[in-house]
């Protein structure tokens, strides 16, 4: 049979040489055909939340990931590494993946978040709280989209689509045309952080007069939250809350530096940490200030807290009480300041006051006030949010370009009058209510908001991230010792048998996209590989007839 | 990929050569160790011309991407050292011509082979990433046996005392063109700017061509006179 198939060769090679060694190459080349080769992309991918709260977990449990590549619409999920794009992403796909066990999920953002359409921002904003409501087992990541990440997404897509409809020729040919992804991240299994610090600054301004005078404190948290650490930037919440905190610093050392305008109120100026994890950090600023000191200013005589949280966008603004202020408190006084204020020099913000009840069932607390309400001081929030629950406070498409300077700068200065107001009696020694204190040399300056703005977005400043050494907190402290007194940083350690709080690492990981073939492409590969092996067998085996032929042919010319 | 992976890289490339050794009767010579000596000569040589340009062509400093056409022209010249070498390996083997040159062309390619593709092949195709530049590269192995044993053999047609005038002339350009092959390649496919699989395509061709010649004047010169 071996001869047979050699007296063919033969024939073949009697008749053409060029042609049977075009053969042999071609024969290989077209099976595989002419790709581009590429080498593996590798891009930083930004893991979901993973922490515990209150002995509850949430967000997702782990961190390594080295599986292949699909997308949603291929057919067989399990095992596989879920690609999403944020323009196509959906809460029902994202429960679709995970009931099919995905191995994981990776959902890629626009670069350009500030052009995403507003339905879809609003979309995502929603589903952020829900998919960190439930604990997910597989690693879920971020990553932002680029030129090359597009392309592996766009080339997932067509062989995921392409799936379970083709002939079985089609499919052996898509084999070796198509590429696979194998999606592998760098780092180790993600593991509990112990002994993490969460820092919040204090500083004051006292006031002028006796010992126990009457004390405001002004409170807001830095720290933003979103459904990856890494790219929360929350710029309105709570950016906004600690930018007016740190001008009303600001404005209010200005006014306490001379003899004839220095009130007889103490201020108390707090930028807490892990607000977004229960108010940790005013928690533990609570119990210090109660409970182990003998004197402080929040022990004696406090007038009000006043909580900033999410101010930096829309008309409204509404002060969150869990008890309505009575008549003749400070408290109340402060209210109707700020309604006159807003009646009288800004008449397009719509004002209104929200009572909520502290509900103790929940698992975290709605606003800050609610911290100092539990201690029974007198305390509220300011926000341009009618409900907690918005998802506009923990979502990472709270940007810089969520927050406009212009109503930052306005919501400044109706808290500026109102507390100036209050603080100085303005309304008892028959001041008019369109009198404007903080104009010309006092105003508001948009600059300075711009750039505190600006350097608080300028980094993800996740609880998780902004560790006691970080240049966040010692240009915060920095800053705020320039205007305030005794500022100091206050620690807060999750207790180490029973931890109210737990992070982890490997938040921030770099993935690989390894280019790969399915194995029966290999087998496939071989098969051709034997075919040439042989062909070229045969070749050698009778290279005494190329011989021959070529001896002919020189030698007819010469026979003539 | 996988082991699977390396494993058709290694057999695409390693096995014609081993075809060639067993079927075109070198075996039967007992040409095992003639062969090791070729190799041995060709790492002598490699070396030779290794110091030689690292001593008197310094790393050319150019804007990146740019072609170095004359550098990349003294370099190839510099492969004449190659020819000395293979006639070297020719003059110590006594025996009838088509075995003299078998044997330098299976040493000198296989050594080449272990020496070049080797490592590359073990690193490269077990990785998890696929490219189908390994593969290519199994092809090329096959392409530069031909291309050794066409070379061997016009160098033992050049370095023959009977050589008739008439056949000086083409003999001593195809030893040229063959010299210059992979400096014309370059050239070609920087100014077309072909893919790889083209690239190799044309290399297939060109060096079929050149083989083919050469075959019709050594059976000429062979069998002629």
């Amino acid at each position: 049979m071996l001869e047979e198939a050699g007296e063919v060769f033969d024939n073949m090679l009697k008749a053409s040489f060029p042609l049977t060694f075009i053969v042999f190459l071609p024969a290989v080349l077209l099976l595989v055909s002419p790709l581009q080769a590429e080498a593996a992309h590798e891009f930083t991918v930004y893991r979901m939340q993973h922490y515990d709260l209150q002995g509850q977990s949430y967000g997702t449990r782990n961190s390594v990931l080295n599986t292949e590549a699909r997308t949603v619409q291929a057919d067989v999920l399990s095992r596989r590494c879920v690609l999403m794009r944020l323009a196509d992403f959906s809460f029902e796909q994202y429960q679709k993946a995970l009931r099919q066990s995905a191995g994981a999920v990776v959902i890629i953002l626009p670069p350009n978040m500030a052009a995403l359409p507003q339905d879809i921002v609003q979309q995502f904003m929603d589903i952020e709280p829900e998919m960190l409501s439930m604990e997910t087992q597989v690693p879920v990541y971020f990553a932002v989209e680029d030129e090359e990440l597009l392309s592996i997404y766009e080339q997932t897509l067509a062989a995921s689509a392409s799936q379970g409809t083709s002939s079985a020729a089609e499919v052996l040919l898509h084999t070796a045309t198509a590429n696979g992804f194998q999606m592998v991240t760098s780092g180790a299994q993600s593991k509990a952080v112990s002994d993490w610090l969460v820092t919040s600054v204090e500083g004051r301004l006292t006031g002028l007069g006796a010992e126990d005078l009457p004390t405001i404190a002004i409170v807001a948290h830095y720290d933003s939250f979103g459904v990856a650490p890494w790219l929360s930037y929350g710029a309105d919440s709570n950016g906004s809350g600690v930018t007016i905190l740190l001008e009303l610093a600001r404005l209010f050392s200005r006014l306490y530096t001379y003899k004839r305008t220095h009130a007889g109120y103490n201020l108390l100026f707090f930028a807490s940490g892990g607000g977004k994890f229960n108010y940790q950090g005013t928690k533990r600023w609570l119990e210090d200030h109660l409970d182990h000191t003998d004197s402080s200013l929040l022990q004696d005589n406090v007038a009000f807290v006043l909580c900033l949280d999410t101010l930096g966008n829309g008309d409204t603004l509404h002060l969150h009480v869990s008890k309505p202020p009575r008549e003749g408190t400070l408290q109340h006084a402060f209210l109707r300041e700020l309604e006159m204020i807003i009646s009288s020099q800004f008449p397009e913000v719509k004002f209104s006051m929200v009572h909520k009840k502290i509900n103790l069932a929940e698992d975290t607390l709605a606003w800050e006030h609610e911290r100092f309400a539990i201690r029974r001081l007198p305390a509220f929030t300011v926000s341009h949010l009618e409900s907690h629950r918005s998802g506009h406070r923990n979502s990472i498409l709270d940007l810089r370009w969520k927050v406009d300077t212009q109503v930052l700068a306005r919501n400044t200065r109706i808290i500026a009058e109102a507390l100036t107001r209050v603080i100085y009696n303005l309304t008892e020694k028959a001041a008019p209510s369109d009198l404007q204190i903080f104009t010309q040399q006092m105003q508001v300056q948009k600059e300075q908001l711009d750039a505190v703005m600006q350097w608080l977005t300028g980094q993800p400043r996740a609880a998780q991230l902004v560790d006691k050494d970080s240049s966040l907190l010692s240009t915060l402290e920095y800053y705020m010792s320039r205007y305030l007194k005794d500022v100091k940083f206050y620690h807060v350690k999750a207790d180490k048998r029973d931890p109210e709080f737990v992070f982890y690492d490997q938040l921030k990981q770099t993935m690989n996209a390894y280019r790969v073939k399915p194995a029966i492409f290999d087998l496939l590969l071989a098969l051709c590989i034997a075919a040439y092996l042989g062909l070229s067998y045969f070749a050698v085996q009778n290279f005494g007839l190329l011989y021959k032929l070529v001896q002919r042919v020189s030698w007819k010319p010469k026979q003539q | 990929m996988t082991l699977f992976h390396f494993g058709n890289c290694f057999a695409l490339a390693y096995f014609p050569y081993f075809i060639t050794y067993k079927c075109s009767g070198l075996s039967e010579y007992n040409a095992f160790w003639r062969c090791v000596q070729a190799g041995a000569t060709y790492l002598c040589v490699q070396l030779c011309k290794m110091l030689f340009l690292a001593t008197f062509f310094p790393t050319w400093e150019g804007a990146v991407g740019a072609y170095d056409f004359i550098g990349e022209f003294m370099k190839a010249t510099v492969d004449l050292a190659d020819l000395l070498g293979l006639h070297l390996v020719m003059s110590r083997n006594a025996g009838k011509g088509e075995y003299k040159i078998m044997v330098a062309a299976m040493g000198w390619a296989t050594a080449e082979l272990v020496m070049s593709r080797c490592l590359p092949l073990w690193v490269g195709a077990r990785g998890i990433e696929f490219d189908w530049k390994y593969i290519q590269m199994s092809i090329d192995s096959n392409i530069s046996l031909v291309h050794y044993m066409a070379v061997a053999a016009l160098v033992w047609m050049w370095t023959r005392y009977d050589l008739p005038t008439h056949y000086r002339l083409p003999v001593t350009v195809l030893l040229g063109l063959s010299m210059y092959k992979a400096f014309l390649m370059d050239c070609f496919v920087h100014i077309f700017i072909m893919g790889s699989w083209t690239a190799l395509l044309l290399k297939a061709v060109i060096t079929g061509v050149l083989s083919l010649s050469c075959l019709t004047l050594f059976v000429s010169l062979v069998h002629g006179n």
